[in-house]
């Protein structure tokens, strides 16, 4: 514990059992470091990425051996998808018991070991100090991610005493991830965008863990180049900018998926060009050469040749791009874009997101789930922290919330976690408690993790859960009625759905419920005037709504559905 | 596909080795030959001691040979990956050295 509070940790999430007692008593006595008591472990995991991914701090976690450290395991996994630097440590039982199969023994090294960046066992309790020292150092530098410290239960017993020092820095001779880039990428970098008349910034995740926003917006005001984002990417460069050309891929905005097919230069920022962005590769952006900027040498060239690489962290890799091209600004005419400006000018107003161009409202027909999202987006003057879930309403989430800042999107990008959203929300509210934190999520995805409403309870975390209820898995039926012949196999309930309502009540928190476009802004209005309430609002929308746009299987990034009978 | 070779050096700590393997084994690639010693003469290594401003010492260093059959654009996937692991101090195919995360033209293994 001394440790962990010598490294700066204010706040643990965490479940207790046998082999981690001796921490727990530690935890008791003393009063520095705050313990959020979950539900399940993988509700302690979700929240500390929450607080992580809001931050940028890392988050950290504590469970016991066997059946805890499991039930961390889905969490830690979409931590690592998703590169959000984590700490979990899991008690184990005593050394002398490894490997009898002892009671609540799991070799959680092993389990955790292809979904951890790194991970550590204790072996003497002296070790703690510098292993602990080592793995915040792992997960927060580079490319982040989550690590493991594997405690047998002696290592913490009271009387295994030892003399404390905190170490100054960690130093790891076989560890040392670029973080200056060398000035010849930079040039040749630079060359690229001199010559471009078609360029598109794509910024992904990394953009936001190397804070880049101002040094991505300062380059730009140069460039003037189109900017898109991934799902990861959301906020990092603001929506309302003219520049800004909404999220790309699967999903992804019209204009956003033409540019990059179209563009002659693509400059992706902390980004991995991932099956959900590039549909097939071989059809991907065919005119475009890639400069691309990152942390990790693994990510680039992995799935698009990138002509020119640059490695280190994008916020050092921005600024210098950005100085290197002010010494050449007589060779730059930023008004050789303006045809491609028009171009984009064009694709905007062909096929905007279809929810903006085709507003109704009436009580003739059910809630749409876009109108839900605008509606929150509208309320809470797109300020909120909003985390959400994995279905049709995190997509609609992302594509109508527009974002302006960074680490306010919270979602599970790269495993496409159910069950994130609330817990998640949980670990964004401790960190920011004046804020409004608000959870998109769906019916389907709130059951996985809502358990954690009892500990929403006990802190006193009044967030506001907004539960698109399609009455359905929405995503999967959207599949099924796309390429199952409409076949809705196992995507229902048949009408067993809890009341929600009170569902809540029973956990000591308001639910409000909502039926009729006439009722919608009323009733949510009321909702967030409950400033100091968790509130479920549960709201009944149109069912047979998808998401377009969407990518056609097999296509390049030009080939995408734009409503049920429409395809470009 | 060809059978290649890859060198690499690593801590010598528990559970460095089914890193290593590990990672072969989740993306698919089969490793034909496996070959792990422990580093005792580090004369070799000199330029790479230098580089990392430090000093081997006896029973920390393992040296692993790995054949496995792969084409290119995987070789060098493969070379990252390895690269990557925290415990893997070089990692070389017959042509280029990883040094942690620097890339060198040149075999220092
Ligand atoms: C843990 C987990 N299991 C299964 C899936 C596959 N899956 C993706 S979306 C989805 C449906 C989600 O339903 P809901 O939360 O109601 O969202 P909707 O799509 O209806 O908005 C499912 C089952 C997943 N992403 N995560
Ligand atoms: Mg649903």
């Amino acid at each position: 514990m001394q440790a962990l509070h010598d490294e700066g940790v204010e706040l643990i999430f965490g479940y207790p059992g046998g082999a981690a007692l001796h921490i727990y008593d530690a935890i008791f006595r003393q009063d520095k470091i705050d313990h959020i008591l979950v539900r399940h472990e993988q509700g302690a995991t979700h929240a500390a990425d929450g607080y992580s991914r809001a931050t940028g701090k890392p988050g950290v976690v504590l469970v016991t051996s066997g059946p805890g450290a499991t039930n961390a395991i889905t969490g830690i996994a979409t931590a690592f998808m998703d590169s959000i630097p984590m700490v979990v440590i899991s008690g184990q039982v005593a050394s002398h018991l490894i490997g009898t199969d002892a009671f609540q023994e799991t070799d959680m090294i092993g389990v955790s070991r292809p979904i951890v960046k790194h991970s550590y066992t204790v072996f003497n309790a002296e070790e703690i100090p510098k292993i602990i020292k080592e793995a915040f150092y792992v997960a927060t530098s580079g490319r982040p991610g989550p690590v493991v410290i594997d405690i047998p239960k002696d290592m913490t017993a009271p009387d295994n005493l030892f003399d404390y020092s905190y170490p100054e820095e960690a130093r790891i001779r076989s560890y040392n991830p670029p973080i200056e880039p060398e000035q010849n990428q930079i040039d040749r970098a630079v060359e690229a965008i001199l010559i471009s008349k078609k360029p598109v910034i794509y910024a992904g995740g990394g953009a936001i863990a190397s804070n880049a926003e101002k040094e991505l917006l300062e380059l730009n005001e140069i460039i003037d180049a189109p900017v898109t984002n991934t799902l990861m990417g959301l906020g990092i460069y603001p929506a309302s900018h003219d520049r800004f050309l909404g999220m790309l891929g699967m999903h992804g905005t019209y204009q956003a998926n033409m540019a990059m097919h179209n563009a002659d230069l693509i400059i992706a920022i902390g980004a991995r060009f991932d099956d959900r962005i590039t549909n097939k590769p071989s059809k991907f952006a065919p005119n475009a050469k890639v400069v691309h900027l990152d942390v990790d040498h693994s990510s680039v060239s992995k799935i698009i040749e990138a002509n020119v690489a640059v490695f280190g962290q994008v916020k050092n890799s921005l600024k210098l791009i950005k100085e290197t091209l002010e010494k050449k600004l007589d060779s730059y005419d930023p008004f050789v874009l303006q045809p491609w400006h028009d171009q984009i000018k064009e694709w905007k107003s062909l096929h905007g997101l279809n929810y903006e161009l085709y507003k109704d409202e009436s009580d003739d027909h059910p809630i749409l789930p876009q109108a839900v999202v605008q509606h929150v987006h509208e309320i809470t003057n797109g300020e909120a922290y909003v985390t959400s879930d994995v279905g049709q309403h995190q997509m609609f989430a992302a594509q109508y919330y527009h974002f302006d800042k960074p680490r306010r999107w919270i979602n599970s990008g790269g495993l496409g976690t159910m069950g994130f959203g609330l817990p998640a929300a949980m670990g964004v509210k401790l960190a920011f408690p004046k804020d409004e934190v608000v959870c998109i999520t769906g019916e389907g995805s709130i059951q996985m993790c809502i358990q954690e409403l009892s500990t929403c309870l006990q802190y006193n975390l009044p967030i506001k859960i907004i539960n698109i209820n399609n009455e359905a898995l929405g995503m999967v039926k959207q599949w099924q009625d796309m390429n199952y012949g409409g076949r809705h196999s196992e995507s229902t309930y048949q009408n067993s759905l809890p009341d929600f309502i009170k569902l809540a009540e029973s956990y000591g928190h308001v639910g409000i419920k909502i039926t009729k476009n006439s009722d919608l802004s009323e009733s949510l209005k009321k909702a967030f005037a409950m400033k100091d309430k968790l509130v479920f609002v549960d709201i009944y929308v149109d069912p047979s709504e998808h998401v377009y746009p969407m990518q056609v299987a097999n296509g390049s990034l030009e080939n995408m559905w734009l409503s049920k009978d429409e395809q470009t | 596909m060809i059978k290649r070779k890859l060198i690499l050096i690593m801590e010598n700590k528990p559970g460095a080795l089914v890193r290593v393997v590990g990672l072969f084994h989740q993306r698919g690639y089969n490793i034909e030959t496996l070959h792990v010693d422990s580093v005792k003469d580090f004369s070799t290594y000199k330029d790479i001691e230098k580089k990392l401003e430090t000093k081997f010492e006896d029973n920390q260093i393992s040296r692993l040979t790995i054949e496995t059959m792969v084409s290119d654009d995987l070789m060098r996937q493969i070379l990252r990956q390895l690269n990557k692991l925290i415990d893997v101090i070089a990692v070389s195919n017959e042509e280029t050295t990883y040094l942690k995360g620097v890339l060198l033209d040149e075999n220092l293994l």
